[in-house]
């Protein structure tokens, strides 16, 4: 649905072609980024604590937004496209959307921010970036599931052929290699800063692009060491006096790098061992809860700061890897398996999603009086993913184990509608948690909890990975 | 000659006409066919962009350069291939002896300046922050760097990428002193609930002694600290964290804590109870004595009966 008119000044910039370029409704999208914040409201006096459904008006904009913002951005000097592609492909899917069709220019578009040196930067010629890979990843992940479920499975690894055979692993391989420092942390790029984002998104994408033990290994006569080497310690050792977790040692516990810690730690072992022995679970929970504000319900990233949307997806999303940690920690201290249920507040989470971040020309944001982006749209909408869905950690079989992949357990996340209320602790069901959907068509789709990418995607391509480099030996999938 | 961060000019760097430019072939930007969201650049930054691609295909690292960078980064100051280009070729200018010259009237402290003025209008920005640690890492000196630092928390004193280049500054140059508490000191008398600066504090106290023991000293005035900032905001969350995490680092039992947390919390008068993380760690405390039932009633969730309808539903775990 693209909006009559368009922006005739975004025609003259582009010089090309007159509505397919940048329409937006209403208002100029640029202003999003450019405009001064407005104060904002005292929310709790000015919203009734009702439930609205997730509003299909403002969500169709939503999507013809962010239908528009794929054609075109305009002067938006972003720096890292990707991540445009990703937070508009993703937040269309998990309202529902079928993004197949954007596959095969999602692919032409990324073609060219692959480095000759290996791994993906934010623009034809810049140099790579952990998150301009990330991103990359992911989004293919996603168009490429989108463009193939309806297929028989020979059409279907043939699409993922086209869309994954190009990259050349084995110089992003060496370009990681690079980024990885002797403590076991990760920089974004080289020479650039080291945090745990750029860990958590070096990890995501080996998992998805199916790097296994004996590549990450390295070769020790060209004096490379074992990859994962050390990265456990590191995550540990950047859970802080608060009991959060900081963007490196000693920096201030903060929502978004819990999250990236904890998404990662679940790639690298079963939720229920590795994080109770690679962190104090107890006092992390004990900050996590404490991100969660009354009268607001939605989430603040750090002590003392405001509740913004975008946490909704950082701190709610810890929820699925802390419940599924208590779960092993319970269970390990009884006999029988024990699920602890759900452990937050996810009424009051849905509740400020629905009222405090819907803007009403289409989008979602921060907070009342903040511009809503494509960054808050994607996470808003991944948070209320977590609130709606009860995602949780099963092995079925024990595969992840004996897996040739390290990152295994990454593969074992499902979702059900039915959310477990509390339990006492002494295995009893408490039944289900109710109201969290009050109108089916305010569901959005299931997300995978680590890859942040619709439940699913994951799968399809890792079976592909394993079938490609079965009749490829060496790793390198050819693409007819 | 114009600045070499000369980015207020209006009408930028006319490269297709300047004598300056006049050998390099601008290399325009590869979007692929057909692609998703093409970013429609200014005339100039496509430019500008353009000339970079050029610039670092040849690898060429001259002060040109600098008047380039300076330009895009001011349209674009996120751009981190843009800062790692710039910061290689200052240092390819400073092993040539040229910065600071007769041809060249800039240096590390006029960068350092410039850096400054572009973080001021640029404070959510990781790579501005990163900058200034390689230079400052490069000239291995720290000299009115905390100022500096100092400068930015006035504008925002919970600013990330500020608090995590401060805390590199600190390791890199052991400055973990007395001027650095007194500056944790003074950030939260402005603001008792400013937790970057009680995450600093932890820092500069602890940070520097790993797995060790603190001195006894120590231990006894951080918790004296902790519990004057109490006197003032009770149910400020920040300074009974950092008690807790005071005492853990101390090995002192949390019993200790029971009359201060009685004082704010009296189980028995609810009416009077003036914190929710009194009761909290009243209720670890009985629990840990073994006193169930007072346990139960120090459960935080009498402090939100009166206070915070939300948090009730939120299940403490032991």
């Amino acid at each position: 649905m693209a909006a009559a008119g368009g922006s005739s000044q975004a025609d003259e910039v582009h010089g090309q072609g007159t509505q397919e370029l940048f329409a937006v409704p209403e208002t100029d999208d640029s202003e999003f980024y450019q405009q001064p914040f407005e104060p904002v409201p005292a929310m709790h006096l000015s919203l009734p604590f009702i439930i609205d459904g997730l509003n299909t008006e403002t969500s169709s904009r939503q999507l013809s937004t962010a239908q528009n913002i794929l054609k075109s951005v305009k002067q938006t000097p972003i720096p890292n496209r990707p991540w445009i592609f990703y937070w508009c492909i993703n937040a269309l899917a998990a309202l529902g959307e079928d993004v197949g069709g954007y596959n095969d220019r999602t692919v032409a578009s990324l073609k060219p921010l692959q480095h000759k040196d290996g791994g993906f930067g934010g623009g034809n010629g810049q140099m790579p970036h952990m998150a301009s890979v990330y991103a990359v990843v992911l989004t293919l992940a996603i168009t490429t599931y989108h463009a193939s479920r309806d297929l028989s499975e020979a059409e279907r690894f043939k699409v993922y052929a086209e869309s994954f055979g190009w990259i050349d692993r084995k110089r992003l391989l060496q370009w990681i290699r690079k980024t990885k420092l002797p403590s076991g942390g990760f920089k974004v790029n080289e020479g650039g800063e080291e945090d745990v984002r750029a860990g958590y998104c070096a990890l995501v994408t080996l998992a998805l692009l199916d790097f296994d033990e004996d590549e990450l290994k390295g070769d020790a006569s060209l004096g490379e060491s074992p990859l994962l080497d050390g990265v456990l310690d590191y995550f540990q050792s950047c859970q802080t006096w608060e009991g959060g977790i900081g963007a490196k040692p000693h920096a201030e516990a903060h929502g978004g790098y819990a999250f990236c810690v904890l998404g990662a730690l679940c790639l690298l072992g079963e939720p229920g061992e590795v994080l109770n022995r690679h962190m104090d679970l107890g006092r992390f929970i004990s900050w996590l809860s404490a991100r969660q504000y009354a009268p607001e319900g939605g989430f603040s990233g750090r002590t003392n700061k405001l509740v913004d949307g975008c946490y909704s997806a950082w701190v709610g999303g810890c929820w699925a890897f802390v419940e599924a940690g208590a779960n092993g920690a319970e269970s390990a201290r009884s006999s029988v398996k024990v699920n602890v249920g759900s452990m937050w507040s996810r009424k009051a989470l849905v509740r400020y999603t629905l009222t405090c971040c819907q803007s009403p020309r289409g989008g979602l944001r921060d907070k009342p009086g903040i511009h809503p982006d494509y960054y808050h749209s994607n996470y808003v909408l991944l948070g209320l993913s977590a609130a709606q869905h009860y995602y949780y950690y099963d092995d079925r079989g024990g595969s992840a184990l004996g897996d040739k992949s390290p990152f295994g357990h990454g593969f074992c996340w499902r979702a059900s509608r039915n959310v477990p209320k509390p339990s006492s602790g002494d295995g009893d069901g408490g039944g289900w948690e109710e109201g969290l959907v009050q109108r089916e068509e305010d569901r959005v789709g299931t997300q995978h909890p680590v890859f942040n990418i619709p439940l699913g995607a994951e799968a399809q391509l890792r079976a592909w990975w394993r079938l490609a480099r079965q009749t490829a030996p060496d790793g390198e999938a050819a693409s007819d | 000659m114009a600045s070499y961060a000369d980015s207020d000019s209006e009408d930028g760097l006319d490269y297709s006409t300047n004598p300056a430019w006049a050998d390099v072939t601008p290399l325009p930007q590869d979007d692929g066919d057909n692609p998703l969201a093409q970013i429609a650049y200014s005339p100039d930054y496509a430019l500008a962009m353009s000339y970079l691609r050029a610039t670092m295909a040849a690898n060429d690292h001259t002060p040109r350069v600098l008047n380039l960078t300076a330009e895009i980064i001011d349209m674009n100051p996120a751009h981190y291939t843009v800062w790692s280009y710039r910061f290689k070729t200052l240092i390819s200018l400073d092993a040539a002896k040229q910065l600071d010259t007769e041809e060249l009237t800039w240096g590390w402290r006029s960068e350092l300046d410039w850096v400054q003025s572009i973080a001021r209008q640029n404070q959510k920005n990781y790579q501005i922050w990163h900058h200034r640690q390689l230079i400052i890492d490069h000239l291995g000196d720290p000299t009115s760097e905390r100022e500096r630092t100092d400068e930015m928390f006035g504008l925002d004193s919970k600013n990330y990428h500020v608090w995590t280049y401060r805390q590199w500054l600190i390791r890199r140059f052991g400055l973990f002193d007395e001027e650095e508490l007194a500056a944790t000191a003074k950030l939260l008398e402005e603001d008792v609930r400013n937790n970057s600066a009680w995450n600093h504090r932890y820092f500069v106290v602890f940070g520097k002694l790993g797995a060790g023991k603190p001195a006894e000293a120590a231990v006894v005035a951080e918790i004296e600290f902790a519990k004057k900032a109490i006197l003032t905001a009770p149910q400020n969350p920040s300074p009974w964290s950092y008690l807790k995490a005071v005492l853990r680092k101390g090995d002192i039992e949390l019993a200790t804590l029971q009359p201060f947390c009685e004082s704010f919390s009296p189980i028995l008068s609810p009416d009077e109870i003036k914190s929710s993380h009194a009761l909290d760690i009243l209720s670890e405390i009985y629990d840990e004595a073994g006193d169930q039932a007072k346990a139960e009633k120090a459960s935080p969730t009498l402090y939100f009966k009166y206070h915070n309808p939300v948090a009730q539903s939120q299940r403490p775990i032991r």
